[in-house]
């Protein structure tokens, strides 16, 4: 097999020629970090590549394997983690000055999870600035690029965890989602990403950017390799005050089920429309994707997108009271250690009074219930993953985010599992993605959709030209 | 709601402790006329009897 076919497997596949000895985790570790330091000065998906530390767990997972010591699907499988997980002995940065040379004491919970399952760790990647704002030019490490077309962002905030998987850095990676953060950069680099239940996924060693949004969740090149990961770091965790103690399922107990009689709700009305409104193009491979889901069996249902369309102004309002309050010290004493984006975004939170938060917090109550409602008569909503296309650097409006529909957020508030699954090009050949969300605690179903969707098309099989 | 001006900004800026310059202030005076707009709006989706999302719970004891 080619080094580069082997950067591609998914990780059913590369677990699958572990285990019939086609090659070793260390060759597989050695086929991704030769192609990491080739092509990622163009993409710059990695702060800290942890090639040393790889290497030595790719010997320690050939040798457990050899000695019948199998740790499952994920067993000497390489993966990265967006630069905001707490790594023990590994900087964690938050692709910012702030933290720089922050190394932590201790793991993540999601982080000692996926060790438990015998992933091999080949780094840090970039991200938005704290998890907020948009790519940024004055960070001490550079902004991420698009594989598709690195004049283009990748989408964020974790924008190295969709580059890193589009570009065939790594089989899995961990994302983080506060407003969309794991489904917008996987539906502009042409991935998958799913942000679970709040609360399925310990939030523990994970820095903060909106504690009642934030969510932790897994990122890879296909529905299948997502479930897996997912199964490796759901669970109760104690240390997360928000933690769910609920059953795990089996992420994958649904997967090939099919989508026969599925209702799906597209809450287009009042809210497609809103401001500048959806992108035409992007608007018509969502809808196509649609006529896919009619194909394989399922019913399409619009519904009032009114309650969808205002969880933009309760999302925004608690994220930045929440940002802000967390972050408040460091502006108060450096200041300009922040970059210029995420400064600017945080600060509005220095002005919002406390009323102005608890009503938030209330509007959250209600939209939510108003949302939730839809599922008596639909089992789960489709929307696009982004409004429009991936905007170029040279292009960039910090004020991009309010000038069309949010299409993500809404499910930051209301806390509902949403993933986003690769559905076709927009004209300059930019990635678009499907989002399916549903009901609490329902990833199965998000899991099931998506994977129906993705085997009657083509799109997760494509590659950039690197 | 009345908008805030750059003076009034200037002042909640030096009372929440931020050494902030002209620059500053005036390009963050539109986001934060937006972000109280829209805080505003929010009164209007309310019902009396909505309580905040985010509860406290006394058995939630333990720190980190």
């Amino acid at each position: 097999m080619e080094p580069n076919e082997i950067c591609y497997l998914t990780i059913g596949g590369a677990a699958e020629a572990l285990r019939r000895g086609e090659f070793s985790g260390v060759e597989l570790t050695q086929a991704l970090l030769q192609r990491i330091q080739t092509i990622d000065s163009k993409l710059h998906c990695f702060i800290t590549l942890t090639a040393d530390l790889a290497l030595q767990q790719a010997q320690e997972a050939d040798k457990a394997l050899r000695s019948g010591n199998d740790r499952g699907p994920l067993h000497g499988i390489p993966v990265a983690l967006k630069d905001l997980y707490a790594t023990r002995g590994i900087r964690t940065t938050c692709h910012s000055a702030v933290l720089e040379n922050c190394v932590p004491d201790y793991d993540a919970t999601a982080v000692t999870k996926l060790r438990q399952a015998g992933t091999i760790l080949l780094g840090k990647l970039g991200m938005h600035e704290f998890a907020f704002g948009g790519p940024s030019t004055d960070a001490p490490f550079p902004a991420v690029r698009n594989p598709w077309n690195t004049e283009h962002i990748p989408g964020g905030s974790s924008s190295g965890s969709g580059a890193a998987l589009a570009a065939g850095f790594c089989y899995g990676a961990l994302g983080s989602d506060t407003g969309g953060s794991i489904r917008t950069p996987s539906s502009r680099c042409g991935i998958v990403g799913i942000k679970p239940t709040y609360g399925r996924v310990s939030r523990y060693g994970v820095v903060p950017l909106s504690w009642s949004l934030d969510h932790a969740g897994p990122m890879a090149r296909n529905v299948e390799d997502c479930a897996i990961l997912l199964q490796a770091i759901a669970g109760y965790d104690g240390r997360d005050p928000a933690s769910a103690d609920v059953a795990v399922p089996d992420f994958r107990s649904e997967l090939k089920t099919g989508i026969e009689g599925l209702r799906v709700g597209v809450p287009r009305a009042h809210w497609f429309e809103e401001k500048l409104g959806i992108d035409p193009e992007t608007e018509k491979v969502f809808n196509a994707a649609l006529e896919v889901l009619k194909k394989l069996g399922a019913s399409i249902i619009e519904i009032d997108g009114r309650p969808f369309a205002l969880a933009r102004k309760a999302n925004q309002t608690i994220l930045i009271c929440e940002a802000y309050a967390y972050h408040e010290r460091t502006f108060q004493k450096t200041p300009m250690k922040f970059g210029t984006s995420v400064r600017r975004r945080v600060l509005e939170g220095a002005f919002l009074s406390a009323a102005d938060y608890i009503a938030a917090q209330r509007a959250r109550t209600a939209l939510s219930a108003q949302i939730c409602e839809n599922f008596t008569r639909v089992d789960v909503f489709a929307v696009p993953g982004a409004p429009r296309p991936p905007e170029a650097f040279a292009r960039l409006d910090p004020n991009e985010q309010n000038l069309r529909p949010n299409f993500t957020n809404p499910f930051n508030l209301t806390g509902l599992p949403a993933i986003s699954v690769p559905c076709g090009f927009t004209p300059g050949n930019l990635p678009a993605g499907l989002q399916i969300a549903a009901p609490p605690y329902g990833e199965c179903t998000c899991f099931r959709v998506a994977y129906a969707y993705e085997q009657a098309t083509a799109w997760h099989d494509q590659r950039p030209a690197l | 709601m009345d908008e805030i001006a750059s003076e009034m900004l200037r002042r909640m800026a030096q009372q929440a402790g931020l050494d902030l310059n002209d620059g500053e202030l005036q390009r963050l005076l539109p986001a934060v006329n937006r972000a109280k707009k829209q805080a505003a709006e929010l009164r209007d989706l309310i019902a009396a009897s909505d309580e905040p999302a985010a509860a406290f719970m006394a058995s939630n004891t333990r720190r980190n």
